[in-house]
């Protein structure tokens, strides 16, 4: 077990550093999410503001896109450049890959919304302070639970012909879900409680990144074995 | 045959319990006959993605091609049964809040379901080697799942237009609607289970006649 996490911290770290060696990746994401907003506001800006239920909506909207762009590289490149073959045959448990690729792809998001949120905030004109540790837990544990899906995602893209196009088929059905409860949680965040509590939908997210990873680390190695 | 006749007999009993058996309701009047043809194909599609679940972790587990076709087939046929559903209900809600669509979280859900499985669909026909579009259609078809379980709940998390029928202390409506709802379920049931043991042949068939043509060539 321990050896197993710390495998997985190696390999996360190992994708931090390459990572870190090419930036552009990081940037780029950043630079797409910038553009949703553009475009976004293009469709929901009215007498110069944006409603705040759909500002704090499309937050995560934009997050779940711009995850496309960070997740689908993760497993790819390691198939494209032919290492993957080495994390397959290395005398760690598949888990730990899949684990270190999550920690990897938690941190790559993580970077991009520590510019965004605040920036989001902003521009949409929505504040996340009403409740700053709920939202906050609610910002860690939603993109770890995008992180987990989009690295399932990703390597569920690998024996595909068509890999480019069947990433968003595969990240979609699986993020989806949290993608729609995330929305209500900063809905009520940000507006305030309504009917439904909050904590029980916090529950239910948390429940949906649990069953996320174990499922998917219980059946990773089928992924990696040839 | 015993099993098609059966199923045959039920079908007809389901038809006359809903169209003349069934009293008209208090609130939804005659309408309420459409309610018999949107729940049961609703829980028999949940059923349908569950043998998706299950056929994915048995094909993983026992490495049977047999279990892959048959995942593949209960993606098709709960996507035929949700399709129902949708249809049913949009006939429904049409005529019980004066819209077809409501972006009802029941609704949306249900719409992110057949586009989820939809999704696996298309996967699986982008993968072309066979080993691996049964491994990984498989693992796909199992991290799905929760897509199911969230429909489920959906009308329970959020605010809705849809009636929950389904209670903890059991099923909020009259005798004879629970009766023909019963028979319905069953009839229902038995046609998913003939349609699922018919596609099954018809794959399994084509896979042996995909296998000799490569076989020849």
């Amino acid at each position: 077990m321990t050896s197993g996490l710390s495998a997985a911290l190696a390999i996360a770290k190992k994708d931090i550093l390459t990572q870190f060696r090419k930036r552009f990746e990081v940037f780029s994401m950043f630079l797409f999410a910038l553009i949703a907003v553009l475009a976004f506001s293009f469709a929901v800006v009215t007498g110069g503001a944006v409603p705040q239920e759909i500002g704090s909506a499309l937050l995560w909207v934009i997050i779940f896109f711009t995850g496309m762009f960070g997740f689908a590289p993760i497993f790819l490149s390691e198939s494209e450049t032919g290492t993957l073959r080495g994390l397959a045959t290395a005398p760690i448990p598949a888990w730990s890959v899949y684990l270190g690729k999550v920690i990897y792809g938690f941190f790559l998001m993580a970077l991009v919304e520590i510019f965004l949120v605040p920036i989001i905030m902003v521009l949409f004109g929505f504040s996340l302070l009403n409740d700053a540790p709920l939202a906050l837990a609610t910002l860690l544990v939603g993109t770890l639970d995008l992180a987990a899906v989009g690295s399932m995602a990703s390597a569920l893209t690998m024996p595909s012909e068509s890999k480019a196009t069947v990433f968003p088929l595969v990240y979609f059905p699986t993020a989806t879900s949290a993608l729609m409860l995330l929305i209500e949680i900063t809905k009520i965040i940000v507006l305030g409680p309504g009917l439904v509590p909050v904590l029980l939908i916090f529950e239910i997210l948390l429940a949906h990144l649990i069953a996320m990873l174990t499922l998917s680390a219980s059946v990773f190695h089928f992924a990696l074995s040839p | 045959m015993i099993f098609l006749g059966i199923t045959a007999a039920i079908s007809l009993l389901y038809v006359y319990m809903t169209w003349i058996f069934a009293p008209p309701d208090v609130v939804l009047g005659e309408n309420v006959r459409i309610f018999f043809q949107h729940v049961a194909p609703a829980l028999v599609s949940y059923g349908l993605f569950g043998g998706t679940l299950l056929c994915g972790v048995m094909y993983l587990w026992k490495g049977d091609l047999k279990y892959d076709i048959l995942g593949a087939v209960t993606i098709k046929l709960g996507l035929l049964f949700t399709t129902i559903t949708l249809l049913s209900g949009m006939i429904w809600a049409d005529a019980a809040w004066g819209t077809p669509w409501n972006w009802d979280p029941r609704e949306t859900t249900t719409l992110i379901l057949w586009v989820a499985y939809a999704c696996i669909l298309a996967y699986r026909a982008s993968v072309s080697d066979r080993e691996a579009r049964a491994q990984f259609g498989s693992i796909f078809g199992i991290v799905a799942f929760p897509m199911v379980i969230l429909s489920y709940l959906s009308i329970r998390i959020w605010e809705t237009l849809h009636p929950i029928v389904i209670e903890p202390s059991g099923l909020q409506m009259e005798v004879e609607h629970m009766m023909t709802l019963l028979v319905a379920m069953i009839a229902v049931t038995m046609i998913a289970l003939i349609m699922v043991e018919l596609s099954y042949k018809v794959d399994s068939a084509n896979e042996k006649l995909m296998r000799i043509r490569m076989e020849r060539s």
